[in-house]
């Protein structure tokens, strides 16, 4: 492999990597409050990708389609969390896990059934689509601004979780529920505000996702959910820098596994679990996480 | 009471005798999921097969009944079952993916209920079993009309992109290599994908560094849209050529202008269709959804003209020996693709086309006969 190649199917990891981080944070900020996995966070970012989607066909600019995306998915997020969460608050965590498949098959098929299952094109604006040649070596534009805007917003979501009242509410509430109701938080708002915050992390996450692989569908959100959620439980699941760098690990595993195994290329979602089972088997929490009931963020 | 119920009963029994008949057809389509497109372009086709003609030689009237198996194995062989012990059909039709049809064709195969796939093309689904035929041709003649239609337009040298995850996609390729090594072209390379990833980017880049004359293509359509695209994107030049799996609209839509030149083996088009048949079904078609014909709806409708003359054919049409001996003895059936012999495989043996997008269109190229 000549190093123009090397260097190419590099920038492709930091590419896909970059993609998983921006979905697994939403994932681990979830579970770091409410120890639950929310399965149904691939569909919500289905949901973002789907409005920007229709609400560009209908004829508004994208980057208002953008926020319109967010407001939806942010929506959908309160309400799933308000009709199906709320009322197993105090039941088991198995509970809670299995009504988040259900949202999730729920959500899948709700948008089977009102837009098809066929595959639709996204279409993005120029400055997202660009290419840059730099000596042979190609760089969507995407590659460039993902990285950053996943930083940009891992900063944003520590910032909060650390610096401000809110942020120091909802740290307490993942440690225990009940004495943060008697100190005088209203328990449920925080838990509105979590899920609001991870919706739209979701959506940012779908948008970027149909503006790299322009092709969106109901069932889009179930694999890149399945990856995200790898990904924050390699990281450290609760930690939110964790979930970055599991995205990455994850991401240039799957592309050198293609690039120098092309003959294994087929196996290379195997290769990424089976790299996630080890690192489990020496650090069962995860790159960044520690002890289980200890570590918040 | 007893008395009763056995009065009812045979009043029952002599009043169905009396009328006609409702014989039932299962269908098995991927309506939604990945494949929706195959599912719903097959059950357009299928509607106007059954708008035209929907009355047996003997009275009775055909009911179908079709399923969603959400492009997925196990749900494709539960609704077989479905149809079979629920629904007591008398024939099946379906599925369009052969990894979905190969699920589907033992229970069919214990049941002794005559499946017909229209679309699946790997020559295993039919292998060794005595009740499933097909209404299209195989792989190994799909692949050679790829390799052939490459090597003698002046591409020399190939890589093979294999979607590991469909049992199509691993024949077509294993069948191209074997005709396009024959004629002399050069495998340079193999990658492998799976359906449903989005990323090919590490492909793709694989194959600019091994820089062929052409890329065979042999998945689907979803995936073929994303990887032209990455493709075009990172610089690869060399046209891509691809099977009946590509062709549908969400190519071109998705690809967009990296599409553009993008041919493949197709079982259809309307321009090549002179019967009566084709021009009957291309003229309802055109006039029932307004958009152009394609290969899954046309195969669709042959299938289930397949089953009808099959049980034209026997005195009592709910006979599944007799359909299915029929079924696989069909010779010279006139269909809208073209002239279909059954061989004793269960195989169709019948003519291809070679299509291209071409201005956000596909085009007709050629025709190969078997």
């Amino acid at each position: 492999m000549d190093i123009s190649t090397f260097v190419q199917q590099m920038i492709n990891g930091i590419s896909l990597g970059s993609m998983y981080a921006l979905i697994a944070i939403g994932y681990t900020l979830v579970y770091g409050v409410l120890r639950l996995i929310n399965f149904a966070h691939g569909d919500i970012m289905m949901v973002g990708a789907f409005v920007a989607y229709l609400a560009q066909n209908a004829g508004v600019p994208f980057e208002l389609a953008v926020i319109l995306a967010i407001i939806a998915a942010m929506v959908t997020g309160i309400l799933t969390d308000k009709i199906a969460y709320k009322p197993l608050r105090n039941a088991p965590k198995i509970s809670l896990l299995i009504t988040a498949i259900g949202i999730s098959f729920f959500l899948e098929n709700l948008f089977n059934v009102l837009f098809g299952g066929v595959p639709r094109a996204f279409s993005a604006p120029d400055y997202l689509t660009k290419i840059i040649h730099y000596d042979g070596i190609i760089v969507p534009v995407t590659v460039i601004i993902i990285p950053v805007v996943t930083l940009i917003l891992l900063f944003i979501i520590l910032w909060i979780l650390n610096k401000t009242k809110y942020g120091m509410a909802i740290r307490s509430l993942a440690f225990d529920i009940p004495t943060v109701k008697l100190m005088g938080i209203n328990a449920d708002i925080i838990i509105m505000l979590v899920f609001a915050i991870g919706s739209a992390l979701a959506a940012v996450g779908g948008i970027f996702y149909a503006v790299s692989y322009p092709s969106i569908d109901p069932l889009m959100g179930v694999i890149v959910g399945l990856k995200a959620f790898a990904a924050a439980v390699l990281g450290g699941i609760g930690s939110v820098a964790g979930a970055v760098i599991g995205g990455f690990i994850l991401g240039f595993t799957e592309i050198v596994v293609v690039a120098f195994m092309p003959d294994l290329g087929g196996y290379k979602d195997a290769f990424a679990f089976i790299f996630l089972i080890l690192v489990l088997l020496f650090k069962p929490t995860g790159i960044m996480g520690q002890d289980l009931d200890r570590s918040r963020f | 009471m007893k008395k009763i119920t056995t009065i009812a009963a045979s009043v029952a029994l002599i009043a169905s005798m009396s009328y006609a008949k409702e014989v039932k057809i299962g269908v098995v389509l991927p309506i939604t999921g990945p494949l929706a497109a195959f599912g719903q372009t097959s059950n357009d086709g299928l509607k106007i097969a059954y708008a035209q003609n929907h009355t047996l030689k003997n009275g009775d009237t055909v009911k179908l009944i079709v399923l969603d198996d959400r492009g997925d194995k196990v749900e494709a062989a539960t609704a077989v079952k479905r149809l079979i012990n629920k629904n007591h059909v008398t024939a099946i039709l379906g599925e369009v993916a052969s990894s979905n049809s190969m699920a589907m064709a033992p229970v069919a195969e214990k049941a002794k209920t005559p499946m017909l796939t229209h679309a699946s093309t790997n020559p295993r689904v039919t292998k060794g079993k005595k009740f499933v035929t097909r209404a299209c041709f195989i792989d190994p003649f799909q692949g050679a009309i790829q390799a052939n239609y490459a090597y003698d337009h002046g591409y020399k040298t190939a890589v093979i992109v294999t979607d590991a995850k469909q049992d199509y996609s691993v024949g077509v390729s294993k069948a191209f290599k074997k005709a396009y090594e024959k004629r002399g072209g050069k495998i340079v390379g193999r990658v492998i994908i799976n359906s449903g990833d989005k990323d090919f980017n590490a492909q793709v880049s694989t194959i600019k560094a091994k820089n062929p004359s052409i890329v065979d293509f042999t998945g689907y359509y979803p995936e073929a849209a994303l990887m032209v695209r990455q493709a075009r994107a990172v610089g690869v030049k060399a046209p891509f050529i691809g099977g009946d799996g590509v062709g549908f609209p969400e190519l071109i839509k998705i690809g967009g202008k990296a599409a553009e030149g993008f041919m493949y083996s197709d079982h259809f088009d309307e321009a090549a269709a002179t019967s009566p048949v084709a021009k009957a079904y291309v003229k309802a078609f055109h006039a029932k959804y307004h958009k152009a014909t394609d290969s899954m709806g046309a195969l669709a409708a042959d299938g289930y003209g397949m089953i009808l003359a099959a049980m034209n054919k026997c005195k009592d049409p709910t006979d599944k020996i007799c359909v299915n001996t029929n079924l696989r003895a069909t010779k010279g059936y006139k269909g809208v693709t073209g002239v279909i012999n059954i061989n004793k495989q269960g195989d169709a043996v019948k003519s291809g086309v070679v299509r291209v997008v071409k201005n956000g269109k596909f085009s007709y190229l050629t025709t190969v006969n078997p």
